[in-house]
């Protein structure tokens, strides 16, 4: 036999019945929750030229995107992430539409990554939102609120979203008058919190006193809104004193959403700052190490596509939350069950009518396709009874529970109108 | 209160660990039993200690299997997780070198380099010098590779320089000093920013 034959590739799973149901039931919500703010689903497609997702700005690595080329030779790639191609189908079909407009989407995305990870996922499920055509502080909550509602209702309760400002990073470290490459090291050094690097480097690029505080601070500045009143009073440049006030702007407006609750402030918040133009969001829960869901205003990405259209938007993992589900034992109730088994030896014809009548009355039946013992195997797939049809007058119903026949007829059973 | 977990790399680092948590007040005297356990708890302070190999300290507080790990830069390097890399701890210092014959310097042209860190020897190699090299992977007496013909030159920690030097080697180039680092998960940090901060702080005060 062929090696691999019988395996599935690292990263890519066989999904079984019951992680299915409770995948497409989680979805299913998230899915309502977007289409009942207007949010639409779309559809593109799982593979694109790798054009599309190739640009220095970019938020997926190159090595990261799985590639294969068609018979032109033209790289594809399987969509490292699904709101790139949406910018893509927005500024080529969607030149005239009305604006703001509403999109969401559902479907897998794929990125390649270390073989032994075994955990992290290369084919993974992205659901999410996309409000296109307005740069308002109001257009960046209404993404987080249904993030957070959507969360809330597959069943969610402990969880925290966090946003920060690209702006607000880029505004500081525009001040301090580094170059690009220093620019790069701090970053990197505020994005691991490594504070006794950030200190090492500050005083390695001789920064001004003010300034120098305030970036030592950085990775510190995470938590509630306390953040924010540390920082108001600092000397900042207008760059980052306006990302700071529509970060403030952002929250009261999910204050009035109820939301507060889930909100917090990541000031070091420093990851994608080619993509991302302004708010950055990223949300966290237990027993899940990695975040759930993610993303942030893009203004400058669709316009790589020809229309330049400010954007924003934010993504769910699915799969991710579903393990955040698990850990917090959420009770899932949709977990696929037959009722009954129906079986006959000549009345074929009434025994299909009978299956169709229960299964219109809400009922999962299962025809008997024969063999040893219908019994048994009801039995061992805990299947509730057993509809044993002689003819329209005399079908005998098995409670498997309690072991109690019961005749009855055709019309008993289904009622007049369903004959 | 939930159980937070820490990870150790067994050996050295661990004893180190533990004799700074001591001072901050944490519980470690499960630890100093001898014993082949390889769970501890601090139930006062709601902690778990796990020691795990070296190399797989990332890993477990990437996935947030450990919120807080305490593990060399050698390996921070050559796993490249995405972690908080909080604090440098200064102990465990050494340095990670490029190491072959006393007196010689590094063979221009193509060479070939047998290391237990494949990818700081090839960032090192390709990004910093532009040297084309073939990478050898061994998993340790890594100093034999260059007296027995197998590589040219080795990069490996040196410490002492002791071992480097009984068998006619000495660092050539040093690629960057080495020391124990406290990382943290990154949803963690958010989750229980209060006490996980609480430690770093007081860790911090202790290493200045």
């Amino acid at each position: 036999m062929l090696k691999w034959k019988t395996h599935t590739p690292e990263g890519a799973l066989d999904i079984l019945e019951k992680e299915c149901a409770l995948k497409r039931d989680v979805e299913g919500k998230i899915k309502n929750i977007f289409s009942s703010h207007g949010y639409f689903e779309v559809q593109t497609p799982t593979f694109e030229f790798y054009d599309v997702f190739a640009d220095e700005s970019g938020e997926v690595d190159q090595t990261s995107m799985m590639k294969f080329f068609d018979r032109e030779g033209r790289i594809m790639v399987l969509r490292p992430d699904i709101t790139t191609p949406i910018a893509r189908l927005v500024a080529t079909k969607l030149q005239d539409a009305v604006l703001p407009k509403r999109i969401s989407y559902i479907g897998s995305a794929f990125r390649d990554g270390d073989a032994h990870a075994g955990a992290i996922q290369k084919e993974f499920t992205q659901a999410g939102v996309e409000l296109i055509g307005q740069n308002s502080p109001e257009a960046d909550a209404e993404v987080i609120a249904i993030t957070i509602k959507a969360l809330l209702d597959v069943g969610l309760t402990e969880f925290q979203i966090d946003i920060g400002q690209a702006e607000f990073f880029k505004g500081i470290m525009q001040q301090t008058g580094l170059d690009d490459d220093a620019i790069e090291k701090m970053r990197q050094l505020i994005d691991g919190k490594s504070f006794v690097g950030i200190q090492e480097l500050v005083d390695e690029y001789k920064i001004e006193e003010n300034l120098k505080q305030l970036i030592l601070e950085l990775p510190n500045l995470f938590g509630g809104m306390d953040v924010i009143e540390i920082i108001k009073d600092r000397p900042l440049g207008e760059q980052a004193k306006k990302a700071l006030d529509n970060l403030i702007e952002v929250y009261n407006i999910l204050i009035d959403y109820g939301y507060e609750k889930y909100i917090s402030i990541d000031l070091g918040m420093v990851q994608g700052l080619n993509y991302y133009t302004g708010i950055i969001i990223k949300g966290f829960t237990r027993g899940v190490g990695f975040p759930v869901c993610g993303g942030g205003r893009y203004d400058n990405l669709i316009g790589e596509f020809g229309k330049s259209i400010p954007a924003t938007g934010v993504a769910i993992g699915i799969e991710r939350l579903i393990s955040a589900l698990r850990h917090s034992g959420v009770k899932f109730d949709g977990a696929p069950e037959i009722h009954t088994l129906i079986c006959y030896d000549n009345a074929r014809s009434t025994a299909f009518k009978i299956a169709n009548g229960l299964r219109s009355s809400g009922l999962c039946v299962e025809m008997w396709l024969g063999g040893d013992n219908a019994e048994e195997y009801a039995n061992k797939k805990n299947i509730g009874g057993i509809v044993k049809v002689i003819d329209d007058e005399n079908i005998d119903i098995v409670n498997l529970k309690d072991g109690i026949t019961t005749r009855t007829s055709i019309f008993d059973l289904l009622g007049g109108e369903n004959i | 209160m939930r159980y937070l977990t820490i990870a150790l790399a067994k050996g050295r680092l661990s004893e180190l660990s533990v004799e700074i948590f001591e001072k901050i007040g944490l519980d470690c005297s499960e630890m100093k039993e001898k014993s082949r356990k390889l769970i501890f708890t601090d139930e006062k302070n709601k902690l778990k200690f796990i020691l795990v190999k070296a190399t797989d300290v990332p890993t477990y507080v990437e996935y947030g299997a450990a919120d807080i790990g305490i593990v060399g830069k050698d390996t921070l390097l050559e796993e490249g997780k995405n972690l908080y890399e909080v604090l440098d701890l200064k102990f465990g210092a050494c340095s990670m070198c490029v190491c072959g014959f006393a007196g010689s310097k590094i063979p221009s042209g193509f060479i070939r380099v047998a290391s237990k860190y494949v990818n700081i020897a090839r960032d090192y190699f390709s990004s910093k010098k532009g040297q084309t090299i073939e990478i050898i992977k061994l998993n340790g007496s890594v100093e034999l590779a260059p007296l027995i013909g197998l590589s040219e030159v080795i990069v490996d920690i040196v410490e002492s320089g002791k071992t480097l030097k009984e068998n006619g080697l000495d660092v050539i180039e040093e690629i960057c000093k080495i020391s124990a680092r406290l990382v943290v998960n990154r949803v963690s940090m958010k989750m229980e920013k209060t006490r996980i901060m609480d430690i770093v702080d007081k860790v911090s005060e202790q290493i200045k």
